[in-house]
């Protein structure tokens, strides 16, 4: 259903995304895994072409196997209030803080030409869904009158009203507390497994994609260096970066040992050198490495696991 | 004890944001005070440093205190030198000149960075240069407020390895002020669990988050992903 096909993404000259390819089907859900400036945020944005002024791409990004880049005003248009919904971290930028619930929940629908009658049952419905009790209530409050995981839960169910194949989330628990994550979050699956929708997941947790993905690929320096099957997290990780990011979590090792970490900052794929992006950090890097950009082989990018 | 807060209690206009807390931390101690949004926990961490002052209850402070906060963005001044910032700390405190260079190497930053501005700092090394400069007044307590929250995993796994560093070259005390139960495990001994402003459970970091006896305690613990977790949806709570 949705395909990066050798995405390049540079803003102003600047690269951002040095080729994505990667594939998500119908009713799949898929993580970004990785640490600031890998690129997460604008992969999922080039799919609604939400990306910032000065933005040029190759390659191409297919939503049912069109070009987003070939569809004009209109057809976005469709795309982003029907297709496609978006989730992002922060709750209280995407809600009008003057308008009530009813009025955010309800403005797409009747956008659409469903009477506000229907309109106001449906939402009403969708709040219930993500386990928001008092729905008639909470139609006539305003966001300052709801908690933030409250407020998140809205979103989600604003996402789900239009009946979308495809949510976009990009940290959506982030600034939430653990508890309300793990609510939002099971609501989260609890909805996409009812309705089939697809999803793509952004988050820095590991743990917590494994827990709301099938598959999980890890991004570094505009790169997808890896994709593995959730449940593979842990014993299937091949890639030097995976591995790191997995070892270096507090709980990865026994309290008191040293953490295993790796030395140097996340780099961007401005900085990140030519051949492999991680090489200038991965304790196993030769001298090809550096040089020579390893091929994907399906599951990872790394001239070392090739030669096993 | 280096530091023994009792019965603790903040209103903020109508609201009582701390309410009978008490805990201590150990000579060269390490307590963490964990908690949700709205749990009082970053209260107490200011009142501990003298940036609040409680409505009732005693602290008390045998030694200096310090205090390292989430955001080393905003914590560090844009238009002062590394170098600068650990000169000015150590002549305040009366401290050897010479000892700047002796601290970029204990919090692992390269001594030619002495001369940088934090605009030319990543996130880690700005942080590296907070925890520097709180260790510059040789503190016998440092207050650390979500001091690990914004960085990204590899770089909390290195400011994490130099916390336990310093701790055992300066002999320096640690109250963590954290939400993240994974770091609580790693660097503390101790810890105490707030909610809605009150201790709902305290003791040995092992007991409180391997054996949780609280319901609240159950449910931090619970609803932190890890493998094999799947989410549930609690009974609303709204």
């Amino acid at each position: 259903m949705l395909q990066f096909d050798d995405l390049r993404l540079r803003v102003g000259g600047t690269p951002i995304l040095r080729g994505v390819t990667l594939e998500v089907a119908a009713g799949e859900a898929v993580g970004l895994v990785g640490e600031s400036g890998s690129g997460k945020s604008m992969t999922v944005k080039s799919v609604v072409r939400l990306l910032p002024p000065g933005s040029r791409t190759e390659g191409a990004v297919r939503f049912d196997g069109v070009d987003v880049s070939s569809l004009d005003a209109a057809g976005l248009r469709r795309m982003r209030s029907r297709d496609v919904a978006m989730v992002f971290q922060d709750p209280r930028a995407v809600v009008n803080p003057v308008r009530t619930i009813g009025d955010f929940l309800t403005e797409v629908l009747r956008d659409q030409g469903v009477g506000r009658t229907e309109a106001t049952r449906r939402a009403a419905r969708a709040l219930s869904e993500v386990g928001i009790g008092d729905a008639v209530r909470r139609l006539h409050q305003r966001p300052y009158e709801l908690s933030g995981g409250l407020l998140q839960r809205v979103v989600i169910a604003a996402a789900l009203l239009t009946g979308p194949r495809l949510i976009l989330a990009d940290e959506p628990t982030t600034a939430l507390d653990v508890t309300t994550q793990e609510e939002v979050v099971a609501i989260l699956n609890e909805q996409r497994a009812a309705r089939q929708v697809a999803l793509m997941f952004i988050t820095h947790d590991l743990e917590l994609a494994a827990a709301v993905c099938d598959r999980i690929a890890v991004m570094y320096a505009g790169e997808i260096v890896e994709v593995l099957p959730a449940a593979a997290l842990h014993a299937g990780a091949r890639h030097p970066y995976t591995r790191a990011l997995l070892n270096s979590r507090p709980g990865a090792v026994a309290p008191g040992e040293r953490l295993r970490t790796v030395p140097g900052v996340p780099q961007s794929a401005l900085t990140a050198p030519p051949g492999c992006v991680f090489a200038d950090r991965c304790p196993h890097a030769e001298a090809r490495c550096r040089e020579v950009r390893p091929v994907f082989d399906g599951s990872a990018a790394c001239h070392l696991l090739e030669a096993r | 004890m280096i530091l023994e807060v009792r019965d603790l209690r903040k209103e903020f206009t109508g609201v009582v944001a701390v309410d009978g807390v008490s805990f201590a931390v150990r000579e060269g101690g390490s307590l963490a005070v964990v908690g949700e949004s709205g749990s009082g926990k970053t209260t107490c961490a200011r009142i501990v440093t003298g940036l609040e002052k409680a409505t009732s209850g005693t602290v008390e402070l045998r030694g200096s205190v310090q205090m390292v906060f989430q955001d080393p963005y905003q914590s560090l001044d844009r238009r002062q030198t590394v170098r600068g910032c650990l000169d000015e700390v150590l002549a305040h405190h009366r401290k050897d000149r010479s000892r700047t260079a002796e601290l970029l190497d204990l919090v692992g930053l390269d001594r030619a960075l002495g001369d940088a501005l934090p605009r030319h700092l990543s996130g880690g090394q700005r942080q590296r240069v907070a925890i520097a400069r709180a260790l510059a007044a040789e503190p016998r307590l440092l207050v650390l407020d979500e001091a690990v929250a914004a960085l990204d995993v590899s770089i909390q796994a290195q400011i994490l390895n130099l916390l336990v560093d310093a701790r055992a070259a300066t002999g320096v005390a640690y109250l963590f002020i954290t939400h993240d139960l994974s770091v609580v495990r790693h660097v503390c001994e101790d810890v105490v669990v707030m909610s809605r402003g009150k201790v709902v459970e305290a003791g040995p970091v092992a007991r409180v988050l391997g054996a949780p006896e609280h319901e609240y305690t159950r449910r931090l613990v619970a609803s932190v992903p890890r493998a094999g977790w799947t989410p549930t949806r609690a009974v609303s709570r709204d």
